[in-house]
Parts: structure tokens; C-alpha cells; sequence
């Protein structure tokens, strides 16, 4: 029975081709610097399912932001866990991107045929820190709203457009209800559907360039 | 790049996979074994050091300092030394925006600014080094981002300190490595003597750092914690006029307010009616019509948003009875006194005080002078403090006065020295007997020592 199942679906979907394309590559000598890429991936997967958790219960509101989360850690089974990943990943996806950034540098890999792997790789390590800076607000609490106060602050510094961008941002002239909502928004939809799709773009390069192997004295 | 050096490039990486390895299984298996490390790092995070608990958010806490994130950290530290230097350091937007666009850039733009098909270190040495400048920068900066650039002592050595390793050793680095663009052995030691000094600087600053005085924030989490917190909130500022149990509808014994008819707040008018929020609004704001000060931070008072909250809650919990109130949260004050058990201040006395006397007896309040929030301050503080507390004496002013008899002025009969106390409503019996056994005991301070003090339930009466 299982047998048939496997047959019908590899009628359609064609399980050798997904093999030969995916998974049995050939790669060069690879070290573990080679695992920060995908260590960032994954970290992008768990951020993205315990986020969603997350999200059963929290209220992105002034008034019940705060309290949604005591009942997380407090009142929900396991809701420090999550949190606790979800809090703890935030900031070791920014260390591994960053790493994982300069290791690419340092081995010149960024160089043809994979400058376009580059530039999007560029735009993953904006959108990461544009997560974390839209997820930092939520939790709405003193360290929180003043993080924002005074990261906002910095951006409305910006010659002519400083004003727009600050209200942009904010929603208005101060951090308020508003602001919470556009963070929350963008944290969960718009900065992630971006970081999506670049991935994407990104896993896609990688496998048609396969990684690069580390330089030698000829290269 | 021509045709030709493609080709190379291409022939050189075939060559690479020739004596590779494969995606599956080899690749994979040390990516899935960082994986898993991850996710257990990331699980024992969150188990052993947790997330640092933080108040609510307070738009009004204007003495809160506001930190960014601990990534853009080094950005806000290379801002505040940035302000600091002469002429330039006044227009902000060369650092917040110029500076990092034109870094953002560079980066984004590496694979077209340096277009040489040469992938080994050494035939590198330009790029490496600007970039291993910049990087230890980033984290020099971010490690000395809590150190202030003026000392207390208004010593700006600190500060100079730091925006020589931050801004000025770089700086000449980066002129130095384009005037010794061809010569690898000079970029290298520009590159290496930079990041020592840089090191060694920065490393000084945080050695003469002032120590940070780490502040413990305390956040109530949970229902029963918040209930107590707001308890402890309410005996403070609100028992004074209230009562301890929201009953007084006339106040007494408030310099000011003497007399001044209230609504009792543990009524079913004042609970039913009044929503959390309005509640919020009047202990923040004050009935300045009806004598009620104000008690948030933006009015002017002491309590934070959070804080509010907390009495709010223990206000509904305790009094509305729509709530049912959590067992834990009821349980009582102090452990009850056994025969011949003699109490101590840190198990009873202090809870006691703490629920029933604080609220005036505290500095800033209309008490004699009598202050009661340690141990030491009862037994020695006032302007009676020779009376107040007499070990083994039923004459103590303070057992006299919690039983109903004013204290009268020995000059003058006629003129009230202390009045009754607490001057609403009197301590319920087993409250003042706590006080009784205490004093004639010789006030106890911990439960050992009020042990050694206790008699065994066939030994002598009480006294």
C-alpha cells in the first residue's frame, strides 16, 4: 500500500529529480564557517514558529501589550520557553548573520560568480536587523519604549525627510498606540514576507553557484 | 572581468568539487549538527538566564535613561563621541545619517568596488584591513557603550580616551593603509598596531570605568505577586487618608485634610461605577477639588504606571466582590502567636507596620518625627523617642496610644501630646497583642531570637 502511495506521488511530483537538484550536489571542502548560513535559516525557521505562538496571545495594544506577555511567561504552559527562544534567537540571529556576513567577506566569496548572492545577502542582514528592531518595541515595557524613543529619534535626524521618516515610524510626533500597531504589523507581516521571498532569491543563487571553497594561493 | 579570467575562475571551482565532498550527506550532516546546537543553546538560554524582567512602559519616567538596542549600541556610542568633537560634532546628521549611509554603501557595493578576480588573504590585504579595523571598532564601541563620557567629577578623560580609540586611531589607520597601498608588510603593521592600541585604549577605559551601580527592578508577575505589591503600594500612600481597608469616610489626623468628608473606596458605589482605567486616571491625577494629590510620575508623584496598576489590582481583588481573590493572596499578615510564643520584628512586627503605620510614619509626613521603617528607626526615632518604646514597659507611649489612650502633654494636662493610633479606626486585639508581647519582651529583632525568648505554653502567663 505504502509502496503505491510513494508511486503515485512520485508520478507527480518526481522524487529522483528533487534529489539529484537538491540534495546530492557536489560541493567542496567545506568547514564548519560553511554552517552559518544555514544556521541563520534555521534560526529564521524557529523565530518564525515560536513568533507565531507568540502571537495567540499577545495583544499588541498599550493597554494589554505588557500584561499579554506576564500571562505568557506566567500563565501559559511552556510560554516562558517560547518566549525564552524566540527573546534568545533574536539576538544570536543578529550575531550569526553578521558572522556569517564577514566570513563571506574575509574568503572573498561575494566575488563572481556570486556578487548577486552578495546583494541580497545584504539586503537579509538589513531586513534581520529590521526585525529586531520592530520586535524589540512590542513587549512594551521602560527598556523597550525608549529604545525605540531614541532609535526613531535617530532616524528623524536624516536632512529634509528626518520629519517624514519620524512620523512615518511612529505614527505620529510621539510613540504611541500607533507606533505599537505599525511595529507589530510590520514584525509579523511585512518585514518577514520580505525576508521570505529574499531567502528564497538567496537559497536559490546558492544552489545554482553551489558555496564557494575556501580561497587558495592560486585563487 | 574578461571572458577569459570567467572561464579560469570556473575551471579552478570544477576542479574544487572534483575532490569535494557531497551535499547530502556530508554537507548537511554538520549543518544539522549546528542546527541542533543552536536549538539547545537556545533552550538552555532561555531556561537558565531567562528574560530580564522590566516594568511597564512610562512615558512620563523622564529620569529613565533610554538605551537602544545592544546592536545598534556601538552606532550610539560613536554618536555621543562624535558630539563631542569640535565644529563638526554639531552637525548630527554627518554621524547618524552620513557616516553609516556611506559605510551601508561601501559594504553593499564591495563585489563592484573591488573588482579584482584575486580571492586569496594575500592579494587582499587593502580590504581585510579596513574591514578588521571596523569590526574591532564595532565591538570596542560596544563594549564600552555603559562607559559615560563625563566622569561625575566632570573629568573628560574617559571621554577623550575613547573617542581616541574610536574615531581618531581608525581614522589615521584607514589614511595610513591608502598611503601604503602597495606595500602589504606596512598595511599589515598599520592594520595590527591599529587594532592593538585600540585594544589596549579601550581596555583602559573599561578598567577605569566607574563601577555601575546594577539596579534591581521589581516586577510583580504574577496575580498573587501583583495583589501583594499593590498592598504593600496601597499601606504606603493610601492608608494614611483611606484607612487600611478603603472604609474611612472621614479623615482624621492629616495635617490639612482634617475633617474632610471621602467616599469610603471599598464600596460597592465607588467599585461598581468606577472603571480600571478611571481608577487609574484618579490615583494618577488626583481630585485636587477634593484634597487627593496627585500620585504618577507625570502629576508629579512617586508612583510609576506600573505601580498604579498594582493598587488597582489589589483594590478589585481585594474589595470588589465581582473577583474572586486567589487563596494565596489571603493569607494572613503574620503567622498567629501561640501560647508563650514571643513575637519578632522580622516575622510581625515588620508586616504589621508595614500594612497599618508607614503610611504616615515615613519621611515627609505630619508623625513627631517618628519614622518607622526599620528596625532601628522604631526603637530610635522621634520626637518622644526616650518614651516611645520602653522594653518590659506596659507604659511605652506607643502600646498606650494603639490601645486608645492619648498621650498628654506632662506641662500642660490640657494639651494632647500624641493622639490615639492609628487615628481612624483602632488595631483589631490580636494586632496590639503582637505589640504587647513584643515590648515587654524586649523587642526581638529576628524569629531566632524571639525563640530563645519564648516560653514554653505551661510556663508563666503572659504578661
Amino acid at each position: 500500500m505504502w509502496k503505491n502511495i510513494y508511486l503515485w506521488l512520485d508520478e507527480r511530483i518526481g522524487f529522483n529529480g528533487l534529489y539529484k537538484n537538491l540534495l546530492d550536489r557536489p560541493e567542496p571542502k567545506t568547514t564548519w564557517w560553511n554552517t552559518l548560513g544555514s544556521a541563520s535559516l534555521f534560526l529564521f525557521v524557529l523565530q518564525g514558529l515560536t513568533g507565531i505562538f507568540l502571537t495567540v496571545y499577545y495583544t499588541p495594544s498599550p493597554d494589554h501589550a505588557y500584561d499579554s506577555i506576564q500571562y505568557i511567561m506566567e500563565g501559559v504552559a511552556f510560554g516562558w520557553l517560547i518566549r525564552g527562544i524566540h527573546h534568545w534567537g533574536a539576538t544570536l540571529m543578529v550575531i550569526l548573520v553578521f558572522v556569517h556576513m564577514l566570513r563571506v567577506f574575509y574568503t572573498a566569496s561575494f566575488k563572481y560568480p556570486r556578487e548577486l548572492t552578495w546583494l541580497i545577502g545584504i539586503g537579509l542582514f538589513l531586513t534581520t536587523l529590521g526585525m529586531g528592531f520592530t520586535g524589540y518595541l512590542l513587549p512594551w515595557n521602560q527598556k523597550a519604549y525608549w529604545a525605540t524613543t531614541v532609535g526613531t529619534q535617530i532616524a528623524g535626524t536624516v536632512p529634509f525627510l528626518g520629519e517624514f521618516i519620524l512620523k512615518a515610524l511612529r505614527g505620529g510626533p510621539d510613540l504611541s498606540a500607533l507606533t505599537l500597531q505599525r511595529f507589530f504589523s510590520a514584525h509579523i507581516w511585512m518585514i518577514p514576507a520580505a525576508l521570505a521571498a529574499l531567502i528564497g532569491v538567496h537559497l536559490f543563487l546558492i544552489i545554482k553557484h553551489g558555496e564557494s571553497h575556501f580561497p587558495t594561493k592560486d585563487d | 572581468m574578461d571572458d577569459e579570467t570567467k572561464k579560469q575562475i570556473n575551471e579552478r571551482y570544477e576542479k574544487h568539487l572534483e575532490k569535494g565532498e557531497r551535499f547530502w550527506p556530508d554537507t548537511i550532516f554538520r549543518d544539522l549538527i549546528m542546527s541542533l546546537g543552536i536549538f539547545t543553546l537556545l533552550i538552555l538560554l532561555a531556561t537558565f538566564v531567562g528574560i530580564p524582567a522590566e516594568p511597564k512602559a512610562d512615558p512620563s519616567d523622564t529620569s529613565y535613561i533610554p538605551r537602544p538596542e545592544w546592536y545598534f549600541l556601538f552606532l550610539f556610542k560613536f554618536l555621543a563621541l562624535y558630539g563631542q568633537l569640535p565644529l563638526i560634532g554639531k552637525i548630527e546628521w554627518l554621524a547618524t545619517v552620513l557616516v553609516p549611509s556611506v559605510a551601508l554603501g561601501v559594504l553593499t557595493l564591495i563585489p563592484f568596488i573591488e573588482r579584482s578576480p584575486h580571492r586569496h588573504y594575500s592579494k587582499r590585504v587593502l580590504p581585510i584591513s579596513i574591514m578588521t579595523i571596523m569590526v574591532v571598532g564595532i565591538v570596542l564601541l560596544t563594549l564600552m557603550s555603559e562607559v559615560p563620557t563625563v566622569s561625575e567629577d566632570g573629568s573628560t578623560l574617559l571621554g577623550t580616551l575613547q573617542t581616541i580609540a574610536g574615531i581618531f586611531i581608525p581614522l589615521t589607520a584607514y589614511v595610513l593603509l591608502f598611503v601604503f597601498k602597495n606595500n602589504t608588510r606596512l598595511m599589515l603593521w598599520t592594520t595590527g598596531l591599529a587594532a592593538v592600541s585600540m585594544i589596549f585604549i579601550s581596555g583602559t577605559v573599561l578598567t577605569l570605568a566607574p563601577e555601575k551601580p546594577t539596579e534591581e527592578t521589581e516586577v510583580a508577575a504574577t496575580l498573587v505577586d501583583q495583589i501583594f505589591a499593590g498592598q504593600d503600594l496601597y499601606s504606603v500612600h493610601c492608608t494614611e487618608c483611606h484607612g487600611d481597608d478603603g472604609s474611612i469616610a472621614v479623615i482624621e489626623g492629616v495635617e490639612g485634610l482634617e475633617g474632610e468628608k471621602i467616599t469610603p473606596i471599598n464600596s460597592r458605589d465607588v467599585l461598581y461605577t468606577i472603571t480600571d482605567s478611571a481608577m487609574l486616571e484618579v490615583i494618577a491625577y488626583g481630585r485636587p477639588n477634593a484634597g487627593m494629590p496627585p500620585f504618577g510620575k507625570t502629576y508629579g508623584g512617586e508612583l510609576s504606571k506600573s505601580e498604579i496598576d498594582y493598587i488597582v489590582v489589589f483594590m478589585r481583588y481585594m474589595w470588589d466582590d465581582r473577583f474572586e481573590v486567589p487563596q494565596e493572596a489571603l493569607k494572613p499578615l503574620f503567622p498567629p502567636l501561640a501560647e508563650g510564643e514571643v513575637p519578632s520584628y522580622d516575622v510581625h512586627i515588620q508586616p504589621i507596620v508595614k500594612r497599618y503605620c508607614i503610611s504616615c510614619h515615613r519621611p515627609g509626613k505630619d508623625n513627631n518625627n517618628y519614622l518607622m521603617t526599620t528596625y532601628e528607626e522604631i526603637l530610635t526615632t522621634g520626637d518622644n523617642a526616650a518614651n516611645n518604646i520602653i522594653a518590659g514597659d506596659e507604659n511605652s507611649y506607643l502600646l498606650l496610644t494603639i490601645q486608645g489612650q492619648p498621650i498628654m502633654n506632662p506641662e500642660n494636662p490640657e494639651e494632647e501630646l500624641i493622639g490615639v493610633m492609628p487615628p481612624t479606626r483602632p488595631l483589631k486585639p490580636n494586632v496590639v497583642e503582637v505589640f504587647l508581647r513584643w515590648i515587654m519582651n524586649g523587642m526581638p529583632r529576628t524569629a531566632a531570637e524571639a525563640q530563645a525568648l519564648s516560653t514554653t505554653p505551661t510556663a508563666a502567663p503572659e504578661p
